[in-house]
């Protein structure tokens, strides 16, 4: 017989989770389909999907999630090739592998504001010591933060050096949870390292490397930071990320009924990428496993 | 004998006591707790944190200074004040949002306005920003207006004296005109020796536009067209596509030449690191390029830093006839740039004479010239007595500097043509079109000329979306002109 009180018991933590977790949401949905400004003062006023219909006519909009799938998808496929290689280095025990260990992971533990600056100076073009090394080498003054190419694979790499050592971590535990009989009886049969790679490491691998590199396309897509200390969105637009472009849009501007548009377009993109990441991926590693 | 003794002496000192406990709270404010909303600190809040606790000593009453980040001001107050609430009883805040604010704001009771002290403030403060709709609204507790910085150890050597004459053909000296600025920069723009002529902030979102209004100020803020440069005064129409404006971004893209290489991506920080890092021989900025550059702990150029009114312009463009107007000298139209912070009460503070006492104790001229004089307070001058006790600012500067640099804003603060930073509801909606083509055409991705109309027809749309009518009335308020 079902018990009743159970019941009881159950419903305030629901309603908490329902009101902390739900609430939030259904009001920006709300809000979403309201014209609703602070600057200046504006009572609001409910417009439909006209702020869906705005969004979706802006070329700008369009220009950040270009720009957005573009510093996730090489930044990602950077940080996985990367960190692969150097967990294979550490679990292979090359010489002094405790400490590269330790600080690699340093980038990461930094918080993203602080790796941003350091970038900035890195890549300043008249202080920085990377232009510095370049124009050793006789190169000319590089614009990295200026040019719009440039600016995006500046952006790029502060990602990469920020996020390898995650991927680095995730994958070392993964080699390190192996079993070593099936490399045993590759051995026995002559296989190169090669073949032990391509045949047992990676596909053993696969679901771990799956779940890291969703997480991490995740992550990357809500990339802020980096982008506001390095460039401003600039120059124009050209760097300007969805998460960006929400912050102008609402925290500079305070149009509120835009920017929660805005939000859902940015939650839909990213639902719908990994929708399509995950449809891509699992039959590889049904395949494999 | 000895009871009457003992009475006299006891009632005495119950009479001194008492003097003393009234001269400690005078006015007695005791149990006050005076709530002041400013930006995180140490720039604004640390001079609040400062005046507040003189005022306790003074007062009996407490001051509790709530920071915010910057870009969280706007909404915390305009929230609180919407919603009647006293959460704020002071608070500091930017010109711009005066016109928002204003509805919601207490008028400066008349005292304060009948005292020497008022005299003091400078009268484009006092007269013009403190005043929205012809009532006195906020109180000044920061001057802000751009002034140029340059190297006298470079201009006042006698080679590149005779060198400059020679190649122009008038003395080497600081610029009066923008043209004059040019020729400055390009003579010291010399890559291989690590020195260029100039450096402006160029980089969105880092104080860029503000540079570019300082230039097209020169050229659009025309002395008898008040409230021209922005918008027409009669129809709100964007001006910013005229030939005055075009004038200003093609001198604006051209200061990128004899900058250091990234300058697009230079904010005011570094456009004053460079300046006392010695890369540059000029720059303009608000007052912090000199505070910065005099200091030997943080620059390479200290004791030799001279300073001026930034360049003017013998033809100003008039909105009005939609001609260009030439006058026989170069006329100097300081920028007020962002305007300097403003402290004000709202209409739901708990105790508004405590809040405006304690604004008029922050501001008053001991207070703020302690703040002015204080590093990292972010108060820069505002009264014509912070000019005038120069011996306060000996310390960093030499007599020399000192002299050059409160003249300069002094200068600047009574030129005639003075020019007021655009103060409208929606500000960062306008200033965020503009950055975007700025930086389209400073790229070198769109042409000047379509950057400009780009902006025009955005601010258009942006007027006619919050109301054109509400907008002439708010823009003709704050540029001091009466309603249609």
């Amino acid at each position: 017989m079902r018990d009743p009180f159970k019941y009881i018991f159950i419903w305030p933590a629901f309603l908490v989770v329902l009101m902390v977790g739900l609430f939030p949401l259904i009001y920006s949905l709300t809000v979403s389909f309201m014209s609703m400004r602070l600057v200046p003062p504006r009572p609001p006023r409910f417009v439909g999907l006209e702020n869906y219909v705005d969004l979706l006519a802006s070329d700008r909009f369009w220009d950040t999630i270009g720009t957005t799938l573009f510093v996730v998808i090489v930044s990602v496929t950077i940080q996985y090739v990367v960190g692969f290689a150097v967990a294979l280095a550490l679990h292979a025990k090359v010489p002094g592998e405790r400490l590269f260990r330790v600080v690699f992971l340093f980038p990461m533990l930094m918080a993203p504001i602080a790796v941003a600056l350091v970038g900035r100076m890195l890549f300043h073009s008249t202080v920085g010591p990377v232009n510095h090394f370049f124009t050793f080498l006789g190169f000319p003054n590089l614009p990295f933060l200026t040019d719009a190419d440039w600016a995006i694979a500046t952006i790029i790499a502060v990602e990469v050096w920020q996020w390898t050592p995650f991927v680095i971590l995730l994958m070392l535990a993964g080699l390190q949870s192996l079993p070593q009989d099936v490399y045993e009886a590759a051995d026995l049969e002559n296989a190169s390292a090669w073949q032990k790679f391509w045949g047992i490491t990676f596909p053993m691998l696969l679901p771990v490397s799956a779940a890291v590199v969703f997480i991490r396309i995740i992550e990357a897509f809500k990339i802020m930071d980096t982008v506001f200390v390095l460039t401003g969105g600039g120059p124009g637009t050209s760097t300007e990320t969805l998460t960006l472009f929400a912050y102008q849009e609402g925290f500079k501007k305070f149009n509120l009924g835009y920017t929660s548009a805005l939000s859902f377009l940015f939650l839909l993109t990213v639902i719908l990428f990994g929708i399509v990441y995950l449809v891509l991926i699992r039959p590889q590693v049904e395949k494999r496993i | 004998m000895r009871r009457v003794f003992l009475a006299t002496a006891s009632a005495a000192a119950l009479t001194l006591a008492a003097g003393t406990a009234g001269a400690q709270c005078d006015p007695d404010f005791s149990g006050v707790t005076v709530t002041v909303g400013s930006q995180t600190g140490p720039f604004i809040a640390s001079a609040m944190q400062m005046a507040g606790e003189t005022w306790a000593e003074q007062t009996c009453g407490e001051v509790d200074v709530v920071e915010f980040p910057f870009g969280e001001l706007y909404p915390k107050y305009l929230t609180a004040m919407l919603q009647n609430e006293a959460t704020f009883d002071v608070i500091t805040f930017a010109p711009a949002w005066t016109p928002d604010f204003a509805p919601y704001l207490s008028e400066m009771p008349a005292e304060i306005r009948q005292t020497e002290a008022w005299q003091d403030i400078a009268p484009v403060y006092r007269d013009r920003l403190m005043v929205w709709d012809g009532v006195h609204k906020s109180q000044t507790i920061d001057g802000d207006l751009h002034t140029l910085s340059y190297r006298t150890d470079l201009f006042s050597d006698p080679a590149e004296m005779a060198a400059f004459e020679a190649e122009y053909g008038y003395p080497l000296a600081a610029p009066e005109s923008w043209d004059q600025y040019y020729d400055i920069a390009a003579f010291f723009t010399r890559p291989d020796d690590g020195l260029w002529g100039t450096a402006e902030a160029f980089r969105r979102g880092g104080q860029q536009f503000w540079f570019f209004f300082t230039h097209a100020a020169s050229y659009t803020n025309h002395p008898d067209a008040p409230g021209c440069m922005f918008f027409h005064p009669e129809t709100m129409e964007a001006q910013i596509n005229n030939p005055g404006w075009l004038r200003a971004l093609e001198d604006y893209i051209r200061s990128v030449e004899y900058s250091p290489p990234g300058a697009l991506n230079f904010s005011s920080g570094d456009i004053r690191t460079a300046f006392a890092g010695g890369q540059v021989a000029m720059n303009f900025d608000w007052g912090d390029t000199g505070t910065i550059s005099v200091d030997p702990a943080q620059s390479t150029v200290a004791g030799h830093v001279g300073s001026a009114l930034t360049p003017g312009s013998d033809q100003i463009y008039n909105c009005l006839t939609g001609e260009w107007s030439q006058y026989d000298s170069v006329i100097r139209s300081p920028f007020m740039a962002f305007g300097g912070w403003q402290a004000a009460v709202p209409e739901a503070s708990d105790d508004l004479q405590a809040a405006w006492h304690f604004i008029e104790w922050a501001s008053n001229p001991e207070n703020s010239l302690q703040a002015a004089i204080t590093g990292g307070s972010g108060v820069n001058p505002y009264r014509f007595s912070h000019f005038e006790t120069i011996d306060v600012w000996l310390g960093n500067f030499s007599q020399v500097e000192a002299e050059a640099y409160l003249g300069a804003q002094r200068g600047s603060l009574e030129a005639p043509n003075i020019t007021l930073d655009m103060r409208l509801p929606g500000y960062f909606s306008y200033t965020e079109i503009l950055e975007i083509e700025l930086s389209r055409a400073l790229a070198g991705d769109v042409e000047p000329q379509d950057a400009l109309d780009a902006i025009a027809e955005g601010w258009d749309e942006l007027t006619d979306e919050f109301g054109r009518d509400a907008q002439l009335a708010a823009y003709r308020a704050s540029m001091g002109l009466p309603p249609m």
